[in-house]
């Protein structure tokens, strides 16, 4: 069934790929293929795969059970809201953050947890700002502190 | 004596302090990552890869550091195979057999050591096998225009269709969802935005880094909490650590073999480490008659598959360096790092970048050489590092995946569409899409685009240019009998073998 919806997912997208891309011209052309046939190709094909997954049968797939997709799904937001906060927390918050709830799902006490965050946060700032030279954000919070 | 003084050459690139190093840490760290169930040679390239980048290694070196990962993730995924049971990355699966049953009886020094020379002669018989074959090829691939190209492409994906994962229609969903993401950006040839929505971030299309990590980094960790049952403990490794000599005659003439076929399956576009060390695995134990004790602990199960997942994965560096065509999701990424520092893979790849490319090759002997000295007397140390509690390794890759993605644009943009991308690539490998196809379609779009539209430019707009020369057409006969010959060959075996079960 999942298939199926997700199918039918694909049969809109590569729709509304169609509709999108009809009217990629370049201005000035001087070559036969212009910028819109590729596309057009991929996303028609993608229909055709996509009314395949609608119409044939297949072996039902196997969701985890709801507490464990729950948890996954709380994992995912957490991700989600890590890259949202990322630049604007400044790596080591943000990281210390993330890490705790994430150390939870993963059978982490409590403490385990606040430990990781803030060892995870503060050493791989160290490792990759100053070792390494990968710039990280320090935070707007923390951007008038440094001057 | 042309290939020898080359090779000279790529030793001297691979041997300066600093690459020896790079491939040292690189060989370290990739032994790691394969060990840990969850992270293999892809995700441990994905991550790397952008850091690389961003501390400015100079291309040579940051591909020594992916390819000493890679080669370091083969040798590595045995350890947690033979010890815990589970395989580290995707090539070990058939270690487990007899890897671990023989850690049950005591005997998981011995299972180590084997398996540690069996990958070391894998990779040394496949280094000989790219010095001696990867320039032939190169110099036929000169000859290849526009249309040769696209026919090429079109059959290292439908060799993915054929070999990878249960369904046909899902490898090319995947595929087909790879090009689509492919398309996004500036069209280079006539300066349309193509499917931008008017967003800047997206004027450049999504980078390759972006995609990559949200697919294999991202969904990985998952999948990880989805599976997660606690901690395994692994089998303590007592006794001897050493083979001894009656081990090693008796597998000897396995591991030559497997590293020959592993080599061979790996230049194939297409099938990876996974099959080469199936196929090896059953292949010696029919070979081996009714004097063996495979599945319960032989040593040639454990040597054939290390043999032949780590000459495989040599292997499937031919086609990414000679054609620029990726057979592996793995090389893929790597074609990625090269297109990163604006260099085209491809048969001028010889010819452009000797240093690269002899680099990379000296790098993979010098590679299997560390690796194989770090392998053995460390392995004890390697052991601690299974026992890494996943609530701060999974945070840990977390953060390091993130500042992977921050490091190319540094922008909250992308590290929320790779964010994105990780959620959909984990409802797909739930589902049973295959990745590596996906990969694939969006390393190979935009050049399966650029070659189709120069070949139609050069017939103005006939499409029988695609089918007109000889290589061209016994391409595309190659792309499909590979999409068609293994499903017909699995429909025999199954009419064959019905009549025996009734």
């Amino acid at each position: 069934m999942s298939e199926r919806i997700f199918g039918a997912f694909l049969l809109l997208l590569s729709v509304g790929g169609i509709f999108v891309g009809w009217d990629l011209k370049a201005p000035i052309s001087y070559e036969p293929v212009g910028p819109r046939a590729f596309p057009l190709l991929v996303f028609s094909l993608l229909g055709v795969c996509a009314l395949g997954l609608i119409l044939t049968r297949r072996e039902a797939t196997e969701w985890a059970p709801s507490p464990v997709l729950l948890r996954v799904g709380a994992m995912f937001l957490t991700v989600l809201a890590y890259a949202l906060l990322f630049d604007k927390l400044g790596f080591v918050i943000s990281t210390a953050l993330m890490s705790v709830p994430l150390a939870r799902f993963f059978g982490g006490t409590w403490r385990q947890a606040m430990l990781a965050g803030t060892g995870l946060g503060v050493l791989l700032f160290l490792f990759f700002d100053r070792l390494l030279d990968v710039v990280l954000p320090v935070g707007y919070w923390l951007k008038p502190l440094l001057g | 004596m042309e290939i020898l003084s080359h090779l000279l050459d790529g030793f001297a690139v691979a041997g300066t302090p600093t690459n020896l190093l790079i491939c040292l840490i690189g060989a370290f760290l990739g032994t790691i990552i394969g060990m840990l169930p969850g992270l293999g040679p892809i995700n441990g390239v994905a991550i790397l890869l952008p850091i690389a980048y961003a501390m400015r290694l100079p291309p040579e070196s940051a591909l020594i550091l992916l390819a000493a990962v890679y080669s370091g993730c083969e040798f590595g995924g045995r350890i947690s195979a033979i010890l815990i049971n589970v395989p580290g990355d995707a090539g070990a699966v058939m270690t487990t057999l007899d890897g671990y049953p023989m850690a049950k009886n005591g005997l998981a020094g011995p299972a180590l050591s084997i398996s540690a020379v069996a990958s070391f002669t894998g990779a040394i018989v496949a280094t000989v096998g790219i010095v001696a074959f990867a320039p032939l090829l190169a110099n036929w691939a000169l000859a290849f225009g526009p249309a040769e190209y696209f026919a090429l492409m079109v059959l290292a994906l439908s060799c993915l269709g054929g070999l990878v994962g249960d369904s046909l229609l899902k490898a090319m969903v995947g595929v087909l969802i790879g090009l689509m993401i492919a398309c996004v950006g500036i069209d280079a040839n006539s300066g349309v935005y193509r499917f931008t929505f008017d967003l800047l971030h997206l004027s450049d299309g999504i980078p390759f880094i972006v995609v990559v990590i949200g697919l294999f980094a991202v969904s990985e960790l998952m999948l990880m909490l989805q599976s997660h049952h606690g901690s395994t403990t692994p089998v303590e490794v007592t006794g001897r650590t050493m083979f001894n000599m009656q081990e090693f005659m008796l597998a000897k003439w396995t591991i030559l073999r497997s590293s020959v076929v592993g080599f061979f399956v790996g230049v194939l576009p297409g099938a990876g480490a996974s099959i080469a060390s199936a196929m090896t695995y059953s292949m010696e134990r029919r070979m081996a008659g009714k004097d063996h004790c495979f599945g319960e602990g032989d040593v040639r199960g454990v040597a054939a598959p290390e043999a032949a997942n780590n000459a495989s994965a040599y292997g499937s560096l031919i086609p990414m360096l000679t054609l620029g065509v990726p057979g592996s999701g793995t090389t893929a990424v790597m074609i990625g790092a090269l297109t990163l520092y604006n260099i085209t893979p491809g048969p001028t790849l010889f010819q452009d970048q000797p240093g690269i490319v002899w680099g990379l090759i000296a790098s993979l002997a010098i590679c299997s050489v560390m690796l194989v000295l770090m392998n053995i007397p460390l392995v004890k140390l390697f052991v601690k590092f299974l026992q890494i509690p996943n609530w701060v390794l999974v945070p840990g890759v977390a953060a390091v995946s993130m500042v992977g993605v921050y490091a190319v644009h540094g922008t909250t943009f992308d590290l929320i569409v790779g964010t994105l991308l990780g959620g959909f690539g984990y409802l797909l490998r739930v589902m049973n899409f295959p990745m590596a196809p996906f990969i694939l379609g969006f390393v190979l779009g935009d050049m399966m685009e650029q070659n189709l539209r120069r070949a139609l430019s050069i017939s103005n707009g006939e499409l029988n240019i695609l089918f007109s020369s000889p290589i061209s057409i016994g391409l595309w006969v190659a792309a499909i009998a590979m999409l068609v010959g293994p499903r017909l060959a699995k429909a025999i075996e199954m009419r064959r073998q019905r009549p025996a079960v009734i």
